[in-house]
């Protein structure tokens, strides 16, 4: 009894758990920063550790020592409490995905509900923050990732439950595993859903073309403008844990998740595919300007929802 | 998308970064950069003085034993003094790398010995 | 002004802005619906400077207004000194102002692509066209000896010879540049981002370029064929056939398309001026002193016309010198391309009519009631800030 509490709290806390967690989102920074550096023909970081590996961890150590400052005009509790759970939101997430076995830490029936469930939560806690930080440019930032997500729910969900129907199941770890089993990848059995998946993605971490809450060279940093030391420092660790979240949906969704290939552990299948989504992310964000708020809005509910619910359609008809 | 092959190449290309320090460049040849004052060839006429935009050359004395003063900090390397010397004892030289912490190594002093 | 309005400042520190200047915006959710210009910040007294020095040390000091468009400002500094005189500078001498000048507006246009790709969020276009400046950068300084503030002109004629080794150089990097440029109008045409960001984005008519007084390249985006290069020829401007690139877009994405073939066509110019080249000397000598007289002179900058009126009262030192550069003759155009936009499209509407507020700020007190205008000493401006900071 003691030693399964102990295998627990263990698997917790170090492997699959924070400690493993952590460093996957650091090391997922820095691919996804030389990886865009090397498109656009920089170098991206290369003197801190070999390579440049340990630039985010200084990123991180440095934003921990600088200044905290409130402004006059914010919502205290909400100032303090929105970095929180910006952090604490993904990383409640990651745990009920696959990662290094089958089935995930935690899994039930009706998690991918679950899942739906902190998206949302997540870009309301953006919105929160970038209102109740007592600036203008905060208050617009966030008054714009509102109205994005008015954009890119509806069709963000239709893409996270059309896996569920030919698996008929509600938990993510027996899509995965039904996905791998019977070899049908998402990728070439829904394909429409799979880049509605991607563009909701790109919408919902806030990456370009989307990156309009944060535009930094119309409203200087949007909706974390105020954010300052420690406050900041779990922002943007929030943020990376976030991108690792939606790499590993993508992963666990639609390419069939952890599974053991020959003697390769499935923990390596694993991050193979989650690097392989990540690098997808990074080069997508490269490639496009930034759009205007209107016309997200336009575009989503005049193209992605239509796509969306066709190949809701097509689904229920062959399956 | 229109940018996607574009983005694709230039994956496997090296960057375009020079890693300066660690690897510097030459600037092209007539680089305007410090100029020095060749002593045997001076007159002490003055026209330097006179012509400098900022004021960056002093000189003490006149004549054979005139003593010229450059002052690195407020030197815009604009090349008027070595256009305008009469006997052509200023050069252009290609040294730029001057930034220092010590206002007293921006200061320098051409003698006759 | 309905109440309820609220006030988003682009103020001096912001990141769409290179230099500071205040725009205050009253927006009505994402619409503008008003804009005040509160310009300044960046006076630095250069027209009283240039009086207390000679000539030819005041050509330095105009080189500086600006760092990017600094040989236009020589040239027309040193064309109006030349006019006081009654000198011609050699024929030789006018083609090489012409080559340098075209590839000072080939550098600004190119480094403007960038920024305005930066302002609409596009870093990997701003990336690609700053790599490929270095391209013209390495040009400039082999042909003047420094990257920035080449300080080829001065009175009477040009200081350096473009000899034969040069002239290859240069061929060889235009011709990179010309597919570069070409590859990147292509692109841009293409991509659908960013036309849906610049198309219909800060509209200017036709009628309203001509009332408020726009120039450069943001009239020509609106379909009002003006270039002084064409219009009063200077330099060898009259000896060179070239186009004056005109659209009629009159929005943003006209203006990115005006100033890409621009450079195309200052390509053009370059070879046909290397070719037509004659041969002699370069420079002319001058007199220090110049006897009482003025002129006006005005050239095609990068970023549209620049006047300069210079005044001489027989000494050595110029009696005044005032210079009017093309982004104030810009900036209520400015105004009145933001009114009716989006908070979003400020940004990309203020890199369109390529800013420069270094040149741009000039101060003369009117005093409406006393009806008298006067320029104040260091002393008397010192006193009223601390008068004012004492009563607010």
């Amino acid at each position: 009894m003691v030693s399964e509490t102990l295998n627990l709290i263990l698997q917790l806390l170090i492997y699959p758990g924070f400690l493993f967690i952590f460093c996957l989102a650091f090391f997922s920074e820095w691919i996804m920063r030389k990886f865009v550096a090397r498109i656009q023909s920089r170098m991206g970081p290369t003197y801190t550790g070999y390579g440049g590996v340990l630039q985010p961890i200084a990123d991180f150590i440095k934003l921990l020592g600088k200044e905290d400052i409130i402004p006059a005009l914010a919502d205290r509790p909400f100032f303090t409490f929105t970095p929180l759970l910006y952090l604490a939101l993904p990383l409640t997430a990651i745990f009920i995905l696959p990662m290094a076995s089958q089935s995930a830490l935690i899994s039930f029936e009706g998690d991918l509900i679950f899942l739906e469930f902190i998206f949302t939560m997540l870009t309301m806690m953006v919105f929160l923050g970038g209102f109740l930080s007592g600036s203008i440019f905060s208050m617009v930032g966030g008054v714009r990732a509102a109205i994005q997500l008015l954009g890119y729910e509806i069709p963000f969900l239709i893409a996270l439950f059309s896996p569920s129907i030919p698996a008929s199941s509600l938990s993510i770890s027996k899509i995965s595993a039904w996905q791998a089993q019977n070899n049908a990848w998402g990728l070439w059995t829904q394909p429409i859903g799979f880049s509605v998946l991607v563009i909701c993605l790109l919408a919902e971490l806030e990456l370009l073309p989307f990156d309009i809450p944060e535009a930094e060279t119309e409203i200087v940093a949007g909706w974390n403008v105020e954010f300052t030391g420690r406050r900041l420092a779990l922002i943007r660790l929030g943020k990376d844990v976030e991108v690792v979240l939606a790499s590993a949906i993508l992963a666990d969704l639609y390419l069939g998740g952890p599974q053991q290939v020959w003697i390769i552990p499935p923990i390596i299948i694993f991050l193979a595919k989650m690097f392989a989504c990540l690098l997808l992310l990074g080069y997508l964000k490269t490639l496009f300007a930034r759009f205007r708020i209107d016309q997200v809005l336009s575009g989503m509910w005049k193209y992605v929802v239509p796509a969306a619910m066709i190949q809701l359609i097509i689904l229920k008809l062959i399956w | 998308m229109a940018f996607a092959k574009e983005a694709l190449r230039n994956i496997f290309k090296k960057p375009v970064t020079e890693k300066y320090p660690f690897e510097r460049r030459e600037p092209a040849e007539g680089f305007r950069g410090r100029p020095i004052w060749d002593m045997k060839k001076c007159i002490g006429c003055g026209t330097c003085v006179r012509v400098c935009p900022v004021k960056a050359v002093e000189m003490i004395g006149r004549g054979k034993e005139a003593i010229i003063k450059h002052h690195l900090d407020r030197c815009i390397y604009c090349g008027q003094c070595a256009e305008s010397c009469p006997v052509k004892a200023i050069t252009m030289t290609p040294e730029y790398e001057l930034s220092d912490t010590d206002k007293s190594r921006m200061l320098y002093v051409y003698e006759r010995k | 002004m309905s109440g309820s309005t609220i006030r988003v400042i682009i103020g001096p520190q912001h990141p769409a802005l290179k230099e500071p200047e205040r725009f205050i915006l009253e927006t009505e959710g994402e619409y503008v619906v008003d804009v005040k210009v509160r310009i300044g910040y960046i006076h630095r007294g250069i027209e009283k400077a240039m009086e207390n020095r000679t000539y030819l040390q005041g050509l330095y000091l105009s080189e500086r207004v600006c760092g990017i468009c600094s040989d236009a400002h020589t040239t027309c500094y040193v064309q109006g000194v030349e006019e006081l005189l009654g000198v011609e500078p050699p024929p030789r001498s006018r083609f090489i102002r012409v080559v340098v000048a075209e590839l000072e507006r080939i550098h600004s246009h190119l480094l403007w692509l960038g920024v305005a790709a930066h302002e609409i969020g596009f870093d990997t276009l701003f990336m690609y066209v700053w790599r490929d400046r270095e391209v013209v950068m390495d040009l400039l300084e082999l042909v003047s000896g420094n990257r920035v503030n080449y300080a080829t002109n001065t009175i009477g004629g040009v200081r350096r010879d473009l000899n034969d080794e040069r002239i290859q150089k240069i061929v060889k990097g235009l011709k990179i540049l010309e597919e570069r440029t070409k590859e990147y109008l292509k692109m841009i045409e293409k991509e659908q981002t960013v036309l849906k960001r610049t198309t219909n984005v800060g509209i200017l008519s036709k009628s309203d370029a001509i009332k408020y007084g726009a120039v450069g390249p943001t009239t020509r985006a609106s379909g009002v064929k003006r270039d002084v290069r064409a219009d009063d020829p200077y330099a060898a401007y009259d000896e060179i056939p070239f186009n004056v690139i005109v659209e009629d877009g009159c929005d943003c994405l006209a203006r990115i398309m005006v100033r890409g073939k621009e450079v195309l066509e200052s390509i053009n110019i370059i070879r046909e001026a290397l070719k037509r080249m004659p041969s002699g000397e370069i420079r002319v000598r001058v007199k220090p002193r110049i006897p009482p007289a003025e002129a006006l002179s005005r050239v095609e900058a990068p970023r549209g016309e620049l006047l300069y009126y210079i005044r001489s009262n027989g000494t050595d030192k110029p009696e005044r010198c005032k210079i009017r550069t093309p982004t104030l003759a810009n900036i209520p155009a400015l105004c009145k391309m933001l009114v009716g936009g989006y908070i979003a499209d400020v940004p990309i509407v203020l890199a369109g009519i390529d800013p420069c507020f270094a040149c741009m700020d000039r101060v003369l007190i009117v005093d409406r009631e006393k009806k008298r205008a006067d320029v104040w000493t260091l002393d008397m401006l010192r006193r009223y800030g601390r008068e004012w900071y004492q009563r607010h």
